[in-house]
């Protein structure tokens, strides 16, 4: 989502102290800097503060123009703000760094769970188009969720289910050698146990009756 | 009101009859500066006898005035807490991996309509319209279950009674009733409730809608500045509002310091303004940050609907609606500014979003500053005055003492050089009461309440 730095070779833009062009006496080239950097740090952010995102972009485009004034006014050989080719290379790639940047916040919408229809087909004569923002919750399925959101794979999947308690699963009662002998316990207290005869060695549909007969039923045990 | 514009203000005092207490009130009871107590918003409701503050932990607390009583006189109606309720909670989005901060950025209020009282709050994405309910009776004698609640058993009823409502210790509660969610891709910075108390819109910052409050699950979108192609995007919505009296017209400002005035019956999508309101640039003044401190951090429109004020970094401008070329008034908070701009853009400040009030009857408007100053501009005298909102400052019932900002040259004894500023205290969010000279004063996460001396 971000896009590529700008990277600047390291003394270019410390050829002297410029004169402050503004009332605020700080070399402009240090203005350049800190907006790089506050640019960065603001597109750092998965959903930046767009105000303050589109005013510092502003600003450096002004900042850019001012210096490609300079560059196309008559020069003096020890002017500070001659750019040198370094700033030239810079200043054309800020231009299309900055809409890079921006035009990476248009993917933000893509992601969005719901957003307002882009088209939406003219209604009535007068060409008014009524929007309707509908919201559509978002409707993720599990696998859906892990799919889009990579921080639950980190420690694979068997992780995500640690918190569930899976010991009624892991009960031993439901094994076929231990329901024999539930079998058998029920039997001796049961007069139904004679229904059971020739299937003890079997776990068949008549023993899953019988236990969801005793579970559910008024069957003493 | 003709007299008590700039009117001495004393701080509220509180209970005196226990120990001293903290006079300031505050969201949370502690007194350490925990983030999340920091006051967001502040907001009387349409009668003053409700104050509202929104903080950045999700919380609004609710003050209601007491009666004014005969036997106390000093005591001209203090306002005290009346609900604390948590309403936005922090969230997670899954889709984008981020969390989406319960701050609360606005509070309004509904027009009171029945014994209850409705407020809408609003976080970066979700707006809650919330019932704020008093209990005082509860009903006892049920037939079917006894005192604690439980079923008793039918064949032991002998005889009917009709249950009876009794008093009980008065309970008020805060229910949410609606949630407006998922209409805004970006934050939300504004909420204005409609004249016609059916409607209200959120803007955020490319896009404004409009809400039925009926209406949960779907808004009309008035407003798209968004461009086809971001990478073109230079300007974003900073504020919003709706004309008090006409439920057709709304204003939106801009970052580049420009309002628009809309009229909603002209078509659907209000693309097209029906005024443009912009001040040309002083060509003087010019410099890298002439956009930014331009960038518009508040727009309210006066109690007649006759005039929109706004608020810039450095300025407070009140525009005429019939006239779109330049403000009628401007007054300068804090011009010594101008030359720190560097510095305050290197730290942030120069971002940060004042708003501005104005009193009930238009005369005095109020905007925030730096170093808990506060600055109000009587209109008609054009007298202006600093005061501060600190507790070391101000004791209780005292007078607020007017502040000066020395700005070169001698430094007399009570002034404060520009040097000596704390940009860390600075006052954002103020608010005026309907009616009467009382205000609401959010310093970081201390509320303080001022009115006006009684003679």
């Amino acid at each position: 989502m971000l896009a590529k730095g700008v990277k600047r070779p390291r003394g270019e833009m410390e050829g002297g102290d410029p004169e402050p062009r503004d009332p605020s006496a700080a070399p402009a080239s240090s203005l350049f800097n800190i907006s790089m950097v506050k640019l960065h740090q603001s597109l750092r952010h998965v959903e930046p503060n767009l105000r303050h995102l589109v005013l510092v972009a502003n600003t450096l485009r002004r900042m850019q123009d001012q210096m490609q004034r300079e560059a196309g006014g008559p020069m003096a050989p020890d002017s500070p703000e001659a750019p040198s080719v370094g700033d030239d290379l810079l200043l054309s790639a800020l231009d299309s760094s900055i809409s890079t940047m921006l035009e990476d916040l248009g993917q933000v919408e893509v992601l969005s769970p719901a957003r307002p229809e882009e088209e939406q087909p003219l209604a009535g004569a007068s060409g008014a188009r009524q929007e309707l923002a509908r919201t559509s919750a978002p409707c993720l399925g599990p696998l859906e969720l892990l799919s889009s959101a990579s921080y639950l794979l980190e420690d694979g999947l068997e992780d995500i289910f640690e918190d569930i308690d899976t010991s009624m699963y892991d009960c031993d009662l439901w094994s076929p050698t231990s329901l024999s002998g539930f079998k058998a316990f029920s039997g001796a207290e049961d007069s139904d146990s004679k229904a059971l005869a020739g299937a003890e060695d079997r776990l068949d549909m008549s023993d899953l009756d019988y236990l969801m007969d005793v579970l559910v039923g008024g069957h003493a045990l | 009101m003709g007299g008590l514009l700039l009117s001495e203000f004393t701080r509220q005092h509180a209970d005196t009859l226990s120990a001293p207490q903290m006079t300031t009130f505050s969201p949370s009871t502690h007194t350490q500066h925990t983030p999340s107590d920091i006051i967001s918003t502040v907001e009387f409701n349409h009668t003053g006898e409700l104050l509202a503050t929104g903080d950045k932990g999700g919380r609004v607390v609710i003050f209601q005035r007491e009666q004014e009583s005969k036997n106390q006189p000093h005591r001209r109606g203090e306002y005290n807490v009346y609900s604390t309720f948590q309403s936005h909670e922090p969230e997670f989005d899954y889709l984008k991996s981020l969390e989406i901060e319960e701050k609360i950025n606005k509070i309004r209020w509904l027009p009171q309509q029945n014994a209850a009282y409705f407020l809408l709050s609003t976080n970066d994405k979700t707006v809650k319209l919330w019932k704020v309910s008093e209990r005082d009776k509860r009903p006892e004698g049920y037939n079917l279950k006894d005192e604690d609640g439980r079923l008793r058993d039918p064949s032991m009823i002998t005889m009917l009674r009709v249950p009876v409502l009794r008093p009980m210790d008065l309970m008020v509660e805060a229910t949410p009733r609606r949630v407006f969610a998922n209409a805004h891709t970006y934050h939300i910075n504004s909420i204005s409730v409609n004249s016609d108390y059916e409607t209200y819109m959120s803007a955020d910052d490319l896009r404004i809608n409009l809400w039925n409050f009926e209406i949960t699950n779907q808004s009309f979108n008035i407003v798209d500045i968004k461009p086809a192609n971001m990478e073109e995007l230079t300007e974003v919505i900073t504020a919003a509002e709706f004309h008090p009296h006409h439920c057709n017209t709304f204003v939106y400002s801009s970052s580049k310091g420009t309002i628009r005035l809309c009229d909603m019956r002209a078509s659907a999508l209000c693309d097209r303004h029906s005024k443009f309101f912009e001040e040309p640039e002083d060509p003087s003044n010019r410099s890298f940050f002439s956009e930014i401190i331009s960038s518009i951090s508040d727009v309210k429109f006066s109690h007649s609907g006759r005039y929109i004020m706004t608020r810039d970094y450095l300025t407070v401008k009140v525009w005429d609606l019939n006239m779109e070329n330049r403000p009628i008034e401007t007054y300068q908070v804090h011009d010594y500014l101008r030359s720190k701009l560097c510095s305050l853009y290197e730290n942030d400040c120069i971002f940060d979003k004042f708003e501005c009030v104005w009193n009930g009857s238009d005369s005095v408007i109020m905007t925030g500053s730096y170093n808990n100053f506060f600055r109000m501009f009587d209109r008609n005298t054009k007298r202006d005055v600093t005061l501060e909102a600190s507790r070391e400052n101000s004791k209780p019932r005292a007078i607020l003492k007017p502040r000066k900002v020395c700005v070169g040259g001698k430094r007399r004894k009570d002034e404060i050089s520009v040097d000596s500023l704390d940009f860390s205290k600075k006052i954002l969010h103020t608010a005026w009461h309907p009616s009467e000279n009382i205000i609401a004063v959010a310093a970081t996460n201390n509320l303080y309440i001022f009115q006006d001396k009684v003679n």
